[in-house]
C-alpha cells in the first residue's frame, strides 16, 4: 500500500459514531433498554433476543467534516478537499465509531408470580474507535514547515484509541416498590485488540533567532507512546494468517480480560413523573495478551553539519545523533485501559390516560397507562481530552397497545439539528424495533456528520 | 384478524421509511489520488573559524574537514524528495580572502560535486555575502541522493600574516529547502 494512503487513513479517518443511545434509553418497550439503564422499568415473564438480530447498532460521526466533504464525486481535486478539511478542523474535532452486535440475550422473572425481580444476561461484540483531528501533524504532513517558521507544531494533537472486544454480562433489577426500580449489571470484557495513544505531548519547532550561529533554531521534543495489545503479531513479517479471523478468535477466546459494572435506577415522584439515571461501563481491561508499546521519547536540537577544522575530530553523523536523542523503544509492559464510561439521566412527564382495549384487567392492577410522555435526557461520556455531553428532548407515544413511538431532538458537538425516530412494535410475541438517528440527514446521508441506527428482534412473553 | 393485518400496514410503512435514505455519489477511490507536497526548511551546515585558528605568515593555506551526512539512507526520504535548494551565507571579518568549497562525497569517498564560494577579504564595514541558491533537480538531485559525506575545504588566499592576536571570524551558515511529493 502506498504510504500516502496509509497516512490518509491515520490522519483522516472519516467514520465516526457517538455512543449516545438516546432513542433506546428508557424506551422500556424494548428489553435492550436495560443495557443503557439496568434499573429501567422493564418487565417480562421471559424474553430472548433472536441471536445476532436482537441488537445491531452502529454510529458514525465526525463533527468537522462529512463523507461528502472528502469523497464527493464532484470533480474537485481530492487533495484540495483534504486541505480544506484540515484547514477547517481544530484539534478538538473528533471522529468516532461505535458498533455493537448482540450475539445472544435473554431475561426472565425470578421468584413467584408476584415477584418483581428480573434477571437478564447476554453477550455482545463491540468495536470502538475515537480519534481527534491531528491538526498540527496534518499541517506538517500537507504543507511542511517552510511557510510555518515560528510555529510550534503540537504533537499532543495525536490522540487515538481503538478496541475490539466481547462483553459477557449478567444483570439483575428489582421493583423495590411501586415508586422505585433498582438494577445492576456485571460485565466481563474480553479485548481482542486494543491500540491506545492518548498521552502524547511534545512539539516540532522551527524559528530564526538573531545571534545564533545557525540560520534556524530547530527543536523536536517528542513524548509519543502507542500501546497495543493483540496487534503486535500482525505487524511481523513472518505473520501468515487472516487478521480478521485472528482478531475475532482472540476477542472471544483469548482476549485480555477486564471487569466492569453498570448500575441504574428509576424513581417515580408521582405516577406520571419519573426520574432515571444510570452509569454504564464503569470498568477496565487489563491489557495482557501480545502487548507491545512503542515510544519515541526525547529532545533534539537540529543544527545541521558542523565541520571542525582540526586534525583530531572524528566525523559525526547528525542523523545518528537524532536517533540517539529520540530513540524508538519497544516495551512489553502490561497496561490497563479504562472503558469509556457513560452517564445517562432522564426526567419524564406522562399524560393522557389510555382507555384499555381489553375488557377486563385480569391481574386487577390499578396502574394507569399513559399514552404520551415528554421529557429530557442528559448523556455524558468520558473521553481522553474533555467529556462528551449531549442533551436530548423527547416525546413518546403509544400509538396502539403494542406499538410505541419515540422521537428525540439531540444537541451535541456533532449536530444541533439531530432528530431521531424510533418504533417498537410487538406482533404476537415477536418484538421488532428500529431506532434511527439524524433522520433529517437521510435525504443525503453522505453529508451527515453523524449517523446512527439500531435494529433488533426479540421474542417476549409478557407478564 | 383483519384488524391485525390493518395494524401491520402502517408499521411496515414506517419501518420502510426509516430505512429509506439517499446518498450523493461518493467516490472512495479518490483516496488513491492523495498527494502530499510538503516543503521543509532545515539547517544544512555551519561553522565559525576564528582568525586565531589560521595563524599564518601570509602565504596560502588549506584546511578541511569531512562529516557524515546520512539523510539519504532513509529510503522514504530519498524516494519522495523531488527537489532541494541550498542557500549559503558567509560573513568574513578576517583580513584575508577565502575560497570555501563544499564537496559531496559518495560511499566510496568519490567526489560527486564540488561547489565553491569566493569570499573577499575584510576591509571594514559589512562583509556578508549571500550566494545564489543551488537548485538540485533531476540528474543533479540524483547525485545529491548518493551523498553520504560532506567535505568542507577552506582555501585561504595570500595576504597579511595572522597571529595569536589577529581578530575576526569566518562564519559560514547554510540552509536547505526540501520539497517532497508523497503519493
Amino acid at each position: 500500500m502506498r504510504k500516502a494512503y496509509l497516512i490518509l487513513i491515520l490522519f483522516l479517518q472519516f467514520v465516526c459514531f457517538s455512543q449516545n443511545r438516546q432513542l433506546l434509553y428508557n424506551f422500556t418497550a424494548i428489553p435492550q433498554s436495560s443495557l443503557v439503564n439496568p434499573g429501567a422499568d422493564v418487565s417480562y415473564k421471559y424474553y430472548f433476543g433472536i441471536p445476532v438480530l436482537s441488537g445491531i447498532s452502529a454510529n458514525v460521526g465526525s463533527n468537522s467534516f462529512s463523507a461528502y466533504d472528502l469523497f464527493a464525486n464532484n470533480g474537485v481535486d481530492f487533495n484540495d478537499k483534504v486541505r480544506n478539511i484540515v484547514n477547517n478542523s481544530s484539534n478538538k474535532d473528533k471522529a468516532q465509531v461505535n458498533e455493537q452486535l448482540e450475539l445472544f440475550s435473554g431475561g426472565f422473572r425470578v421468584g413467584g408470580e408476584d415477584s418483581q425481580s428480573y434477571v437478564s444476561f447476554g453477550a455482545y461484540q463491540e468495536f470502538d474507535f475515537l480519534m481527534y483531528v491531528p491538526k498540527d501533524p496534518a499541517i506538517l504532513a500537507l504543507y511542511g514547515n517552510k511557510d510555518y517558521v515560528g510555529k510550534s507544531f503540537n504533537l499532543a494533537d495525536i490522540t487515538v484509541r481503538a478496541e475490539v472486544l466481547s462483553v459477557l454480562h449478567v444483570g439483575f433489577h428489582k421493583k423495590l416498590s411501586e415508586k422505585f426500580v433498582l438494577g445492576g449489571r456485571v460485565k466481563l470484557y474480553s479485548s481482542g485488540a486494543n491500540a491506545t495513544s492518548t498521552r502524547n505531548s511534545g512539539f516540532i519547532y522551527t524559528t530564526q533567532n538573531a545571534g545564533t550561529p545557525n540560520l534556524y533554531t530547530q527543536i523536536i521534543s517528542s513524548n509519543l507512546e502507542l500501546r497495543t495489545s493483540g496487534i503486535a503479531k500482525f505487524t511481523k513479517d513472518e505473520y501468515e494468517g487472516n487478521i480478521a479471523e485472528d482478531i475475532a478468535h482472540n476477542t472471544f477466546f483469548n482476549g485480555s480480560l477486564g471487569l466492569g459494572i453498570d448500575a441504574g435506577f428509576t424513581y417515580y415522584f408521582r405516577e406520571n413523573l419519573q426520574f432515571t439515571a444510570s452509569i454504564i461501563d464503569l470498568g477496565f481491561v487489563n491489557q495482557s495478551k501480545d502487548i507491545e508499546t512503542i515510544t519515541n521519547k526525547g529532545n533534539y536540537r537540529y543544527e545541521g553539519v558542523n565541520p571542525v577544522f582540526n586534525a583530531t575530530n572524528v566525523p559525526k553523523d547528525v542523523f545518528d545523533d537524532f536517533e540517539k536523542a529520540i530513540p524508538r523503544d519497544t516495551l512489553y509492559n502490561k497496561y490497563t485501559t479504562w472503558r469509556p464510561t457513560k452517564l445517562y439521566s432522564s426526567v419524564q412527564y406522562s399524560f393522557g390516560e389510555s382507555r384499555s382495549d381489553e375488557e377486563c384487567n385480569c391481574k386487577g392492577s390499578t396502574k394507569r397507562r399513559y399514552l404520551n410522555a415528554i421529557g429530557g435526557q442528559l448523556f455524558a461520556m468520558t473521553m481522553p481530552n474533555e467529556p462528551f455531553i449531549a442533551f436530548t428532548a423527547f416525546y413518546k407515544r403509544s400509538i396502539f397497545e403494542k406499538l410505541d413511538f419515540k422521537a428525540t431532538y439531540t444537541l451535541d458537538s456533532y449536530s444541533s439539528k439531530n432528530i431521531g425516530l424510533g418504533l417498537s412494535g410487538t406482533i404476537g410475541k415477536v418484538n421488532i424495533y428500529a431506532l434511527v438517528d439524524n433522520v433529517l440527514e437521510y435525504k443525503d446521508v453522505s453529508k451527515a456528520n453523524s449517523v446512527a441506527f439500531q435494529f433488533g428482534i426479540n421474542f417476549i412473553v409478557p407478564e | 384478524m383483519k384488524a391485525n393485518i390493518l395494524n401491520k400496514i402502517p408499521k411496515v410503512l414506517v419501518f420502510a421509511f426509516l430505512f429509506f435514505s439517499c446518498s450523493s455519489d461518493l467516490d472512495f477511490d479518490q483516496a488513491k489520488d492523495l498527494k502530499l507536497e510538503p516543503a521543509f526548511v532545515a539547517n544544512l551546515a555551519y561553522f565559525n573559524v576564528p582568525a586565531t585558528q589560521l595563524v599564518n605568515d601570509g602565504s596560502p593555506q588549506v584546511i578541511s574537514d569531512v562529516q557524515g551526512f546520512d539523510a539519504f539512507k532513509d529510503p522514504f526520504f530519498r524516494d519522495n524528495l523531488i527537489k532541494a535548494e541550498f542557500d549559503f551565507e558567509v560573513e568574513n571579518t578576517i583580513v584575508r580572502a577565502f575560497k570555501i568549497e563544499m564537496l559531496l562525497l559518495d560511499a566510496n569517498d568519490q567526489t560527486l560535486e564540488t561547489d565553491s564560494y569566493s569570499v573577499p577579504a575584510y576591509l571594514g564595514g559589512s562583509n556578508i555575502i549571500k550566494y545564489p541558491t543551488e537548485v538540485f533537480e533531476n540528474a543533479r538531485l540524483d547525485l545529491l541522493k548518493k551523498t553520504v559525506k560532506l567535505k568542507f575545504i577552506i582555501r585561504m588566499e595570500s595576504g597579511p600574516p595572522l597571529d595569536k592576536n589577529s581578530v575576526g571570524n569566518l562564519k559560514f551558515r547554510s540552509s536547505a529547502n526540501i520539497y517532497m511529493v508523497i503519493e
